[in-house]
């Protein structure tokens, strides 16, 4: 279980622009949730990410992480347990390294980086399988650069890359926003294969609210750093998206 | 992209074809013609005399340029690569002797000579035994600085004064085995050494505000970063009422009051005369000891001491030449 | 034919430095200054090492050995490197102005290493003249003696770094270089990582400069003056002009680069109109022409979270 407990945080503390964002902040994350966050910009929906993951420091208040208390710990210390893909595909691979050495790299995610070989030879048939799942003739380009490849090839390889070990939490930082609509909708159901596989506990932040419906057991909306909705399995199913639209 | 590619290409040929074509020598029928490289370390006065010096030992001795002597000057702007490749340049082009001037220019050319029969003569390296230009195909002449004589020269001048100040800059291995000497002689003449050393020309100003109330006059060495910014130091030291003594006469004519000095196109017509028997056959560049100019002169500069009220003995006077004429 | 060789020559030892370089340039994407310093500390602790006759210096030598000369040399680059990487990851300090900080204190410690301004070991046994050397090279092959080994060592480098990179550890610094929040995603400190690679790059440095101090027979304290413009163009140039060749590594095309390089400076030294000292000139425009023409550099991974 993920735990936000009272969290307060104050942007540019001291100075003209000083605006508090977050008052006493709640939140609990069941296992297995996999949660929908949407909200107008500046509803603090990222802000609430960046805190999770630790890149976003707290005035204060607390982030438990499976009753651990993590809030002191640096942010590269928490991904261990969480995947997270950005928005941008380029952010979530090497894109100067080939297909087959990005996946190497996020196969050995959790275990020591030392001097054996990179690539290991009996893993490839396994990469290969994995790519060929995405369905888009990645299998075939392993010693591309991934720089060459298309958007929505380096979000699918992001996604992967992201998930391939065993990690307990995933984090989708509004991964379908840069995408055409056809890709987004490939990785929208390539994420739920993958989060139903490893049973990850999710939250997705978007600003699609027919995903936000459509994909999830819990529907969270923000509004200048408070919750104004949060409704889960039978409720979230029956909300509609007219029904969003007019909170908005 | 192509062009890049290109033009590099065509620049390594034309140093391939260059480097060839300096390989096969001019040979005149009737007269002996020889080759040699000139290297000299940077531009700085000094040093040019030198070079001023050597040709016209070379020539007192029948080498002459353009008649039976090819002169390959190269100057190595104070950079340590430069000097490195010069020197393989003259070995590659096969001259019959190397002229180098100043201590790194020294070494880079003994280096790529040795093994190769090219005879090295340098001058102006100040202490060739610690620069190791003393055994094999080398020898040269050292500009010693007349320490002894410089500090005679301080006393007669300034007979109440006690301590001398002398800025020197760290990278210049000459420089600190003179400052010993200054050191070690100081006493018998009555006075202590205050040095100050700095790492680059921008240092400069700042030291010689720091080291100005600690002295009652100054004295130079060959320091090329020193010597370069004599004219901010000779400002200075002239508001404060303390009298800079330089160590040649080119410093002299800046402004110093006074110098024992090295005359340096003397010592380089003394290394012009030992390069002249080393072409001629006569001897071998390792027959030849290095050797050092034992008399020192003395400048004089009548404007500054009367500036500053000082004055000389008649046995001085009579020996001194005056720049201010 | 002597000028080829000097070339070459030239052109293997400073390879050396140029794939120190091409580690903290290019892969990790750190302007790293520290190479000024570097580059010659390696040579003053070689100059200390040979020269001094205590009998600890002696031992720790193995009887004043050059080839453990050597790696004492990498060392000292590493340790430069690693303070470095302590100023710009620890203090949080910026890497161009953490380079610099190292460089301006080593010249000190390198004058107080070697002991002096200027330190000759002409007589003394280097890695290009010993009696073991003396043995393997007959007569005729003299002329390359000093080729050869350079081309040996430098091959050796480049084998062995060529090696690391294929390794898990290696790929883990070229995703530093490439996209540091990626490397933060795979719960990995981006800090650790970068002083790793400036250990490795100074290491690398410091060594080119002792073998160049062996070949020139003396160390000189400004030897390291512009030691980073020169690996720098080597490794641009290197890059630049094998771009298209797919089949050539960028180790390689690096070690290329530098004997392009030296080419070009031995060239210049020909030219009737240039003087010696317009060398720096021709370099700087040489450079300048070379950074026009290269496209597309790598792009670091920022994103504003």
């Amino acid at each position: 279980m993920l735990e936000l407990r009272k969290i307060y945080k104050t942007f540019n503390k001291g100075t003209k622009h000083e605006s508090e964002l977050f008052h006493d902040f709640n939140l609990k994350v069941e296992k297995n949730d996999f949660i929908s966050v949407i909200g107008n910009n500046g509803s603090g929906k990222t802000s609430l990410i960046n805190i999770i993951c630790g890149s976003l420091e707290i005035d204060s208040g607390q982030v438990i992480l499976d009753n651990e208390d993590i809030t002191n710990k640096k942010d590269f210390q928490r991904y261990s347990k969480i995947g997270r893909v950005y928005q941008e595909p380029s952010v979530g691979t090497c894109t100067d390294m080939t297909v087959l050495e990005n996946m190497s790299l996020a196969d050995n995610k959790g275990k020591s980086y030392n001097l054996t070989r990179g690539i290991r030879k009996n893993r490839i048939e396994f990469y290969k399988d994995r790519l060929r799942d995405l369905d888009l003739d990645l299998e075939n380009k392993l010693n591309v650069r991934v720089g060459e490849l298309s958007g929505g090839q380096r979000q699918a390889m992001a996604l992967l890359m992201a998930t391939m070990t065993p990690i307990e939490y995933l984090i989708l930082d509004e991964h379908t926003a840069a995408l055409d609509p056809k890709v987004a909708d490939i990785i929208m159901k390539l994420t739920e294969k993958i989060v139903k596989e490893k049973k990850l506990t999710t939250i997705m932040v978007t600003h699609n609210i027919n995903y936000a419906l459509e994909y999830g057991n819990r529907l969270l909306m923000m509004n200048q750093g408070e919750i104004i909705l949060d409704e889960k399995d039978e409720k979230k199913n029956k909300i509609t998206a007219g029904e969003i639209l007019s909170i908005y | 992209m192509k062009k890049i590619i290109i033009g590099l290409v065509l620049i390594l040929a034309i140093g391939l074809f260059t480097g060839c074509s300096s390989d096969t020598q001019a040979t005149d029928i009737e007269v002996d013609q020889y080759t040699i490289g000139i290297t000299q370390f940077g531009e700085h006065a000094s040093l040019d005399n030198c070079r001023e010096g050597f040709i016209a030992g070379l020539a007192e001795e029948g080498f002459i340029e353009g008649e039976n002597l090819t002169i390959i000057y190269e100057n190595a702007q104070f950079d340590n690569g430069i000097s490195n490749q010069i020197a393989q340049s003259f070995v590659s082009k096969k001259v019959d002797l190397i002229g180098a001037i100043a201590t790194p220019v020294a070494q880079s050319s003994f280096n790529a000579a040795k093994d190769k029969d090219i005879p090295v003569v340098f001058t102006a390296v100040t202490d060739p035994v610690a620069a190791m230009l003393t055994e094999g195909n080398v020898t040269g002449t050292s500009d010693k600085l007349p320490v002894e004589a410089q500090l005679k020269l301080i006393r007669a001048m300034l007979p109440q004064a006690k301590n001398i100040g002398i800025l020197y800059t760290t990278s210049e291995v000459n420089s600190l085995s003179t400052i010993e000497e200054y050191k070690a002689l100081a006493g018998n003449y009555g006075f202590e050494i205050v040095d100050m050393g700095v790492s680059a020309t921008a240092d400069v100003p700042l030291a010689v505000d720091r080291i100005l109330p600690q002295v009652d006059a100054m004295t130079n060495l060959t320091d090329n970063t020193v010597v370069g910014s004599l004219p901010v130091i000779l400002e200075k030291a002239n508001a404060k009422g303390v009298p800079v003594f330089g160590s040649e006469i080119e410093q002299v004519k800046l402004g110093c009051i006074a110098s024992e000095g090295i005359e340096y196109v003397e010592l380089g017509k003394q290394t012009g005369r030992m390069a002249a028997q080393i072409l001629s056959g006569e001897k071998t560049a390792d027959e030849i000891a290095y050797e050092i100019i034992e008399k020192s002169s003395l400048y004089i500069n009548s404007h500054v001491m009367e500036e500053f009220n000082l004055s000389l003995a008649q046995e001085y006077m009579d020996r001194a030449m005056d720049v201010a004429e | 034919m002597d000028i080829f060789i000097g070339i070459l020559e030239q052109g293997m030892i400073y390879a050396i430095l140029a794939l120190g370089l091409y580690i903290t340039y290019r892969i990790l994407n750190f302007p790293d200054l520290t190479v000024d310093g570097s580059f010659p500390l390696g040579a003053a602790v070689t100059a200390y090492l040979m020269t001094n006759t205590g009998d600890l210096v002696a031992t720790i030598s193995l009887g004043h050995n050059p080839y453990i000369i050597c790696l004492y040399a990498l060392m000292a680059g590493a340790i430069a490197g690693l303070v470095t990487g302590i100023i710009h990851v620890k203090f949080n300090i910026r890497d161009l102005i953490s380079g610099i900080i190292t460089m301006t204190g080593l010249y000190s410690i390198n004058l107080r290493i070697a002991g002096s301004a200027n330190v000759p070991i002409f007589n003394l046994d280097t890695i290009f003249s010993n009696s073991t050397m003396d043995m393997i090279f007959p007569e005729s092959l003299l002329r390359y003696k000093v080729i050869i080994i350079a081309t040996i060592i430098t091959i050796a480098t480049k084998i062995i770094l060529d090696l690391y990179l294929k390794t898990k550890s290696g790929f883990l610094l070229r995703a530093v270089g490439n996209n540091e929040i990626l490397v933060t995603t795979l719960a990995k400190d981006n800090g650790n990582i970068k002083i790793l690679g400036l250990v490795i790059g100074n290491g690398i440095v410091a060594l080119s400069g002792s073998i160049l101090m062996q070949q020139q027979g003396f160390f000189e304290i400004t030897m390291g003056t512009g030691a980073m413009v020169l690996g720098l163009a080597s490794v641009i140039i290197g890059i630049n002009v094998f771009k298209k060749i797919k089949f050539v590594k960028a180790t390689t095309s690096v070690i290329f680069g530098s004997i392009i390089y030296k080419a070009a400076m031995s060239a210049a030294m020909d030219i009737r109109f240039a003087r010696a000292s317009d060398m720096k000139l021709i370099t700087a425009i040489l450079f300048l022409l070379i950074l026009i023409f290269s496209e597309g550099k790598k792009k670091k991974v920022k994103v504003d979270a």
